[in-house]
């Protein structure tokens, strides 16, 4: 599977992705702490048997402004896409996510699946997410959750408990949180990510 | 399953479609600030009344109607309506309610005698019913051994009356007059609705209900509703609505205001049965409504209940606003679109105070050429410490001309608030089907029972008798679609 990663504030990402009969695309995008972002990107799934694996992670311990906005269009039938989005948000970033899945009249067997979590770390950062699915074909699986929250205190907790200072253990949690985005880094952007969370 | 699912031909089964034949009288159709006055000169409304709806008026023609949903809404005509329409009184019998309006009510089973029950099954209590027709209440049943615990259930017309404090207290203190374009033009032109004031610490002894009935032709109507819920009381209101067959659209634009108060609770259900349009998508209700309660005092509590199988278009959001800490809110909804319906409902929780909690469960049906939409906002205040919220939105398509979407939005200022959002969209799938039809039930009551199945979660938070109602509704509404 063709697999890139794009770190926005360094290379440049395409707006516009077409994937034709059969193609595989698995792409992860990141968002380092510092950066401000306007991202809006489109992937039309246009051949049957097309494959999306979409990721991304966006860090805005600060006073980053972060906005969204990803659609995948399901063109014909056949079709599978996957998304993953993960947010940390602190300072008094905003960031917002604006996702939306497209299945078009007669896409028949489509699957496609969007995620968004984000983890809200003070009382001036703000999130907004809108998970959006417009669906015209009946026979397709189609999903999408979103969740906002913080930093579970039990895990804190336990953490502490075996002698883990503070902000280690949150580290560890955050480290944990955006795990499923980070392993498909290579190792020294994830190092990297890693060395940067607040 | 695709010679199940064929295109709708058979005309759908509306049996409420009928037309009441009553001396009516009318103001001369459009609008304009004469047609205020004199819809507030028959009403005999005090001046401050008038001078609120024309305030209304006057914002609302500087208002522009709302384009964000996902609707192909008709262009509607403002000056083509009548905004007023009543039943003539009868000048020999001025207190007795027409015998035509009785047989109306009769055959829609809605008890206007008291000691009667609703149609269907025998439920264990009475209802007190408020019913509207046209622009003017026509009853309100059981008013005395309601006035008895101090629970006032009447018209919106007789509070302004005999309760006005109240009302001038609380009207357009939950949907500002100039909320949206539809709230402004309700605040304008209303005419009746139910008004309620419930007591500190009553708990209702019955369901209170109102009924909502279209006659005339050429007409809106535009009801107002207001629920008070004092400390610690309790109540379930329910509302229902039924409309003639005609290839005129007609506009209904409601607006519902609730006020809960400290430890208070109130469900509101509503089984909305507007005639939908043919099977070609000629004529309906065009349902553009803004229901809105605020949770106000700590641990009140306010649970809504819809279901929605009528109206050709339906442009719906009861919301609530949870400002009390610790109060808490739900919101449970079948919307079921056929033919041409077209459906754009959903919920806003807005969470102002500190450990709120709310739940959504909407459950979408779209069959035929429809389009059903839910709609919905999740927004933590930064107050709302702890607050917490979860939504899950299901679609089911039958039939591969229509359309199911799920548009909601997050939004947190809150780190110690948790907001968790699912949806989900499918068909039903064929094991299913073919599991029901070897057992010997026909496809299109295997469709029925799955989709009663789905419906369930939603169907049991319903009062008993509406729930038989409910059930029945989906089932006729779902004629057509298949087999």
């Amino acid at each position: 599977m063709d697999s890139r990663i794009y770190v926005i504030g360094r290379d440049c990402a395409p707006q516009f992705l077409r994937l034709d009969a059969g193609e595989e695309l698995s792409m992860t995008l990141v968002i380092p702490p510092g950066t401000d972002a306007g991202l809006s990107m489109e992937v039309d799934l246009a051949g049957p048997g097309a494959r999306l694996d979409l990721a991304g992670v966006y860090l805005c311990p600060g006073a980053e402004r972060v906005d969204l906005r990803v659609l995948v269009r399901h063109a014909t039938g056949g079709c599978s896409s996957r998304q993953l989005f993960k947010g940390i948000v602190g300072g008094t970033a905003r960031a917002a996510f604006d996702g939306l899945i497209y299945v078009a009249p007669d896409a028949q067997k489509t699957e496609a699946y969007q995620e968004n979590h984000t983890l809200l770390l003070s009382d001036t950062a703000r999130v907004e997410t809108r998970p959006q699915l417009e669906i015209y074909a009946d026979d397709v699986q189609c999903s999408h959750g979103a969740t906002t929250g913080y930093l579970n205190p039990d895990e804190l907790f336990y953490l502490r408990s075996r002698g883990i200072p503070e902000a280690e253990a949150r580290h560890l949690q955050m480290q944990a949180f955006l795990a499923p985005v980070l392993r498909r880094l290579p190792a020294e952007i994830a190092e990297e990510i890693h060395a940067s969370l607040p | 399953m695709d010679e199940l699912i064929k295109d709708l031909s058979s005309a759908q089964e509306y049996k409420e479609g009928f037309v009441t034949e009553v001396d009516q009288e009318y103001v001369p159709k459009g609008l304009n600030e004469d047609i205020i006055r004199l819809i507030s000169a028959k009403k005999q409304e005090p001046e401050w009344l008038l001078d609120f709806r024309l305030d209304a008026f006057r914002k609302w023609q500087r208002m522009t109607p709302p384009q964000w949903g996902h609707l192909k809404l008709p262009r509607i005509d403002f000056q083509d309506i009548i905004y007023w329409a009543a039943p003539k009184r009868d000048e020999d019998r001025p207190d007795t309610i027409d015998p035509a309006l009785m047989e109306t009510f009769d055959k829609l089973g809605i008890p206007l005698r008291e000691r009667e029950v609703l149609a269907g099954v025998k439920p264990k209590g009475e209802v007190a019913v408020d019913a509207v027709f046209d622009s003017v209440s026509v009853t309100t049943t059981f008013r005395k051994t309601l006035a008895e615990q101090g629970i006032i259930f009447c018209s919106f017309s007789e509070a302004v009356r005999e309760h006005p404090d109240l009302v001038r207290r609380h009207l357009a203190s939950v949907v500002p007059v100039g909320d949206n374009f539809y709230a402004a033009l309700n605040s304008a032109v209303f005419s009746d609705g139910s008004f309620c004031y419930i007591p500190k610490g009553v708990k209702c002894p019955m369901d209170l209900s109102s009924y909502f009935r279209i006659n005339a032709s050429g007409t809106g109507q535009f009801e107002r509703t207001l629920i008070i819920a004092d400390e610690g009381s309790q109540v379930s209101y329910m509302e229902g609505c039924t409309a003639p067959m005609r290839d005129e659209n007609q506009l209904h634009a409601a607006v519902v205001e609730i006020i809960v108060e400290k430890d208070a609770d109130v469900k509101y259900s509503t089984v909305q049965n507007w005639y939908p349009g043919d099977a070609q998508g000629r004529g309906g209700i065009l349902n553009l409504v803004t229901k809105r309660g605020i949770c106000k005092g700590s641990g009140s509590h306010l649970s809504w209940t819809q279901v929605e199988t009528g109206s050709a278009i339906t442009w719906k959001y009861p919301s609530t606003i949870l400002k009390g800490d610790y109060s808490s809110s739900e919101f449970y909804s079948v919307a079921m679109t056929n033919n041409y319906q077209q459906a754009d409902t959903g919920t806003k929780m807005i969470h102002l105070g500190r450990g709120t909690r709310s739940r959504v469960v909407s459950k979408g049906i779209s069959a035929g050429h429809s389009e059903n939409s839910y709609r919905g906002l999740v927004q933590m205040g930064p107050a709302a410490e702890g607050a917490r919220n979860y939504s899950q939105c299901d679609s089911l398509l039958i039939g591969s001309s229509c359309g199911a979407h799920t548009f909601p939005v997050i939004r947190s200022q809150n780190p110690h608030a948790v907001v968790e959002h699912e949806a989900t969209t499918s068909k039903i799938s064929e094991d299913q089907l073919f599991y029901c039809t070897q057992r010997g039930i026909a496809p299109e009551d295997a469709v029925a029972l799955i989709v009663g199945g789905y419906a369930r979660e939603v169907l049991s938070r319903l009062p008993m008798e509406f729930a038989v109602e409910a059930q029945k509704l989906l089932s006729v509404s779902l004629e057509g679609a298949v087999g």
